[in-house]
């Protein structure tokens, strides 16, 4: 048996920060295995793991709940993504889209998932949904329901949490009184150093072009968003051996979460340089949860 | 297990037909993305091997066991290309390539639907929003992904 002290949030990684590795060097198995020694309880998913998506043979399935069984670990969120323009020319109708929701629904329903990251096709870098996503969300609730599964989009840096989106679907969550869309806030968007010692300097300039590491959100912005929250990326650049996240202020995030009482999944996701490094991220990985265990109190 | 560059090393090699003739070559590789992408979704260009372009419209994509032009796939939004999954490239030239080694290149894209503009060639002409090059929100286009290697062939 292994020590794990479980409390509330509960600690999860998601499988994506294996991404660069997964299939190259890692099984699944590996993941697993590694996310077990971790000391996490919960994982997420992307549809991009799941072998011949969107219809998984049944020998597939097995393979999965006997890596859920022999690992001691629990679905938490499934990442999919809803998309309305898969072909060229005009956008998709939205009974398409809506077979495509529902699709996915029964799936995360099979896979044991009761939270889903739902990417509504957007317009620009800062995730500004595409007109129309209300119509769809709205036709899509009752499935949700009946699935089982809740729809959270997520806010990604260099999306701010005061984004006038965020506000429009918390409005929406609140006129429809559903708990079955919400939002998952991604760690990245209280990002507010890009450190040389971690960054190369083609990197630096990359993320400057792209519009990243102007802005951030501020810790407190979370308040507004955690009643509708049920699981979040903890998103991590670099932990060092002093187990001190060197860009993201963990401290002020995690204590305003264990202050309002958040009690949903803080899912750990990589995304640093250094990710097609198996090593080198199953140490960073380590670092990230004894860093959270430390300021959760968990041992 | 794929190799770490997308374009793979193994399944570089000339394509005969049964009469023994060397009617072209082939290269394998996978999508470039954390995420599958559906075949509607995917863009392509020319390949350009040593300098000599092979067009598009030449080329042929087997995606799992299927043979595809790039006309067909636009419409394919039933298939989904998955992550680590490998297509072959098939190119005609008779005679195919010499043994040594080659620069491959090959043009491709996809269509992302988050972070960036909405494709831009509404006829999917382009290579997408993502690859080579990838859309900014404000149409802007910054350099993407490197899109060659160079390969080994044997036979």
């Amino acid at each position: 048996m292994r020590k794990v002290q479980e409390g509330k949030p509960k600690l999860g990684i998601s499988v994506y920060s294996y991404c660069q590795v997964l299939g190259r060097c890692m099984t699944l198995e590996d993941v697993f295995k590694d996310m077990y020694d971790c000391g996490a309880t919960h994982f997420e998913l992307l549809t991009s793991h799941i072998e011949n998506y969107p219809n998984p043979s049944p020998q597939w399935i097995d393979h999965y709940f006997w890596l859920c069984e022999k690992y001691k670990m629990q679905p938490a969120e499934m990442g999919h993504w809803a998309e309305t323009h898969l072909r060229r020319g005009d956008r998709m109708s939205d009974e398409e889209v809506l077979f495509n929701l529902i699709r996915d629904f029964k799936l995360a329903n099979l896979l044991g998932f009761k939270v889903l990251r739902t990417k509504i096709t957007t317009v620009n870098l800062y995730c500004d949904p595409e007109p129309g996503w209300e119509r769809i969300i709205e036709k899509a609730l009752p499935y949700a329901e009946k699935y089982d599964v809740m729809m959270q989009n997520e806010v990604h840096s260099p999306t701010l949490l005061t984004r006038k989106h965020v506000f429009d679907y918390l409005e929406f969550i609140e006129k429809h009184k559903t708990k079955h869309f919400g939002i998952n806030v991604d760690f990245g968007t209280f990002q507010n150093a890009w450190p040389e010692d971690i960054y190369s300097p083609e990197a630096l300039k990359t993320l400057k072009q792209r519009g990243f590491g102007s802005e951030w959100s501020k810790p407190e912005d979370i308040k507004a968003v955690l009643p509708y929250s049920k699981a979040c990326h903890a998103k991590f650049n670099y932990v060092d051996e002093n187990f001190e996240e060197r860009t993201i202020p963990y401290n002020d995030v995690l204590k305003i979460m264990i202050d309002h009482g958040w009690d949903g999944y803080l899912i750990s996701e990589y995304e640093g340089p250094g990710r097609d490094d198996d090593a080198f991220l199953g140490e960073q990985m380590r670092r990230h949860h004894i860093m959270m265990r430390r300021m959760l109190g968990y041992c | 297990m794929v190799d770490n560059h997308f374009i793979q090393m193994r399944g570089f090699h000339n394509l005969y037909d049964e009469n023994g003739k060397c009617w072209g070559f082939q290269f394998c590789m996978r999508t470039k993305y954390y995420k599958g992408i559906w075949l509607s979704q995917f863009r392509t260009g020319n390949v350009i091997v040593d300098g000599v372009v092979y067009p598009k419209d030449t080329l042929i994509w087997n995606i799992q066991g299927m043979d595809y032009t790039a006309e067909e796939m636009y419409d394919r939004t039933d298939i989904y290309w998955q992550v680590n999954e490998i297509a072959t490239v098939k190119v005609p030239k008779e005679g195919g390539l010499e043994q040594g080694y080659h620069t491959v290149e090959v043009e491709f894209g996809w269509v992302c639907n988050y972070n960036t503009a909405v494709e831009p060639e509404y006829d999917g002409s382009g290579l997408g929003t993502m690859g080579p090059y990838i859309v900014l929100g404000t149409g802007q286009r910054v350099v993407g992904h490197p899109t060659e290697r160079r390969l080994l062939l044997v036979w």
